[in-house]
């Protein structure tokens, strides 16, 4: 009996010959013919798309005032084009060594943009929202998130017993903690504990909250990291005399965040996805938005439309950030190591 | 401004004690009202700008326009505040709000006003409850019935031993258990999860009627291929209240909520809507025998400057949305995709329950 069915699993390279394999496959072939036939017709003949083609505009930019929506639209596009260049191949050395540059600059250049400042007129975060607040949200906690992370790490690793106990406190504690409780606690309790005059914008607050809450993540990836680098590593580089914060800037750090790399590409799209938590919180993020448009009599019972829409726009950010950071992997992999300075 | 900068005085000093009691209230985990001796009232009139808390996700009551402007009929009720409190509708802010941060951002100060479908109860009316001030009732929501028209359906007693979906596990299923037990009806309930499972679970023909508030009702019917093959009973099974809210102990401000919500309905009995506002104002002007229309809308005594607002602060809700009756039809009446028969929500005199004490 094992002998007829060895003997069957070397020949499935084929598709049709014979037996019971083949009817299988035939089977198979067409309940994906069926369903991708379905799926089409319904995506071109029955649904109705006007949910989402008469409100592209809400869901880019949520209900920023009109005058200003160049602002955040600017970003996006910046944004856009500066993954396309990322992610290009052949770039020239002076773009490659500037575009670390310029993916700094665009969170700040996005804070203003969106909130005003500098020349530009003053936008309050209650009118941020759709896609461009969730990135904004992805981006400005992942950016706080990762220094922080990194100072736990290495705090975990100090021979310090002050430094040490607290950033594993820390850990062990935000890890113990659901996302959702972190994020009641900032959004509901905060304000009840601070004066009333005192208003701490939700956007900072939700910011605040995932931060917080990364970085406690992001401190074990890199502590993977960080253990990953054989400890003869170090005492090399301290026999020729370089400084224990040398060591880490030149030696350790560069190798264990490479090694990291991976698992903080998971975190931040974790991150992304976890953002849309914020649209039972009275964020009008990408899925607070939709789930307004969905309660408008124009639009009601389009649920299927709405959620497919914002499930490819979900899919099309996150797969953005995948090849992001395989691109980043590449550049930065050892045998290319030439190619860049850190 | 010397009441501006006096109130901002009285809040910095303030702001220094309540950070010290902040902190004492981090270390004990208790939350303290704002015992503010300033009303909100004043707060609003020198922002400039009214804080209104609403939904965001109810159709008819408060959703996203393509615009990116909030509607419906819990915007049209903050709109109107701001008319009252402030000349114009237009200088209101709207945060979105979840069930569960409601209460806690009226408490906070994040929002002024409350404008989300809450249903009026004791427990949350109650200082040992959630404490807030309720204004009165907007809207009289409550459990219906929908069959669809080719079931021959009239009424709750032609539904004997039939199968009707209902969401499980809800005060829905109690209060349908109650009527029907009530009428000596036997029934078979298909309980479902949530809302749009019951909804599927009915169009499916898994039961002859499905049952939810009147306001779900109307908008998944909406929803349907055929919204008029179905038609909602005029049995209602339980009373659910809906009204505005605002802080607790702020009496400035709860008494001009309550009177903006009363002028909107005093507006409707003496047919004055935003059509003929500005002749019936003319016409009070210049007709000294119409006394109670004089006074409803400011042209003699002082019933505005009473609650802390203008003269005529009804002039002003009625220019921007109307009467009740304008509010109501161009949210929820016939015309719109969410048509709810008036029922409760009529002036006393036609047979609801809508009555304005008197203006005087």
């Amino acid at each position: 009996m094992r002998k007829i069915f060895k003997q069957k699993r070397i020949k499935t390279g084929h598709f049709l010959d014979g037996g019971i394999e083949s009817v299988i496959n035939i089977f198979l072939v067409l309940i994906i013919i069926v369903c991708s036939f379905k799926a089409f017709n319904w995506i071109l003949f029955v649904a109705d798309w006007t949910v989402v083609t008469k409100n592209l505009h809400l869901y880019a930019l949520g209900s920023y005032p009109r005058e200003y929506q160049w602002r955040p639209l600017t970003w996006l596009l910046l944004l856009f084009s500066t993954i396309l260049l990322t992610l290009f191949k052949n770039k020239s050395k002076l773009v490659r060594r500037f575009i670390y540059c310029i993916w700094i600059i665009l969170i700040p250049a996005g804070i203003i943009l969106h909130s005003g400042g500098i020349g530009l007129a003053p936008v309050q975060t209650r009118y941020w929202g759709g896609l461009s607040l969730t990135i904004l949200l992805t981006i400005c906690s992942a950016a706080f998130a990762l220094p922080i992370g990194i100072l736990l790490a290495l705090g975990r690793q100090s021979d310090m017993f002050l430094v040490r106990n607290p950033c594993k406190l820390y850990v062990e504690l935000v890890r113990a903690i659901p996302l959702i409780a972190v994020l009641f606690f900032g959004q509901l309790l905060i304000p009840l504990f601070l004066p009333v005059d005192i208003e701490l914008n939700r956007v900072l607050r939700a910011i605040i909250a995932f931060t917080l809450f990364s970085a406690a993540y992001v401190a074990e990836d890199i502590r993977s990291g960080l253990q990953s680098i054989p400890k003869t590593q170090k005492e090399a580089a301290q026999a020729l005399g370089l400084s224990n914060i040398h060591v880490m800037q030149f030696i350790v750090l560069p190798q264990a965040l490479r090694i990291a790399l991976p698992a903080l590409t998971n975190q931040a799209i974790g991150l992304l996805q976890n953002t849309s938590l914020m649209a039972i919180l009275g964020l009008v993020e990408l899925l607070g938005i939709t789930r307004s448009l969905l309660a408008n009599p124009e639009f009601i019972g389009r649920y299927l439309e709405a959620y497919i829409w914002i499930g490819f726009v979900y899919w099309f950010t996150c797969t953005a950030m995948a090849l992001i950071s395989n691109r980043l992997e590449k550049d930065l992999s050892p045998d290319k190591s030439d190619r860049i300075n850190l | 401004m010397g009441l501006k900068s006096k109130v901002i005085q009285l809040e910095r000093v303030k702001a220094f004690w309540k950070t010290l009691l902040g902190v004492s209230i981090l270390t004990t985990g208790c939350a303290k009202l704002d015992t503010s001796s300033v009303s909100r009232l004043e707060l609003i009139q020198n922002r400039g700008e009214l804080h209104c808390g609403v939904s965001g996700k109810i159709p008819g009551f408060s959703f996203l326009g393509s615009d990116g402007n909030y509607e419906g009929f819990d915007v049209d009720i903050c709109k109107a505040m701001a008319a009252a409190f402030l000349g114009d509708d237009k200088k209101v802010q709207y945060r979105p709000l979840t069930a569960p941060e409601r209460f806690t951002a009226l408490k906070t100060g994040e929002i002024d006003v409350l404008s989300r479908n809450t249903t009026f109860n004791l427990s949350r009316d109650s200082v040992g409850g959630n404490g807030v001030t309720f204004a009165p009732v907007v809207f009289h929501d409550g459990q219906g019935l929908m069959v669809k028209e080719e079931s021959n359906v009239l009424s709750i007693d032609d539904l004997e031993s039939s199968d009707i979906c209902v969401g499980s596990g809800t005060t829905t299923e109690q209060n349908l258990n109650d009527t029907f037990q009530e009428k000596k009806l036997s029934y078979t309930p298909i309980k479902y999860q949530d809302l749009n499972q019951v909804i599927a679970g009915y169009l499916q023909g898994r039961c002859r009627a499905m049952t939810s508030d009147l306001s779900q009702l109307s908008a998944a019917r909406s929803g349907f291929e055929n919204p008029e093959k179905h038609i909602i009973l005029n049995t209602v099974m339980s009373k659910e209240p809906l009204a505005p809210a605002s802080i607790g102990g702020d009496q400035k401000l709860s008494d001009a909520i309550r009177w903006v919500i009363y002028a909107l309905i005093q507006a409707e009995e003496l047919n004055i809507n935003k059509k003929n506002i500005n002749l019936k104002l003319v016409e009070a002007k210049s007709n000294k025998n119409l006394t109670t229309l004089r006074r409803f809308l400011g042209v003699d005594g002082a019933l505005g400057n009473k609650l802390g607002l203008e003269n005529d602060f009804v002039v002003k809700i009625i220019q921007s949305t109307g009467n009740y009756a304008d509010i109501y039809t161009r949210n929820l009446g016939p015309g719109t995709s969410v048509p709810i028969k008036r029922g409760l929500n009529a002036l006393y005199k036609d047979g609801g329950v809508l009555i304005s004490p008197p203006m005087k």
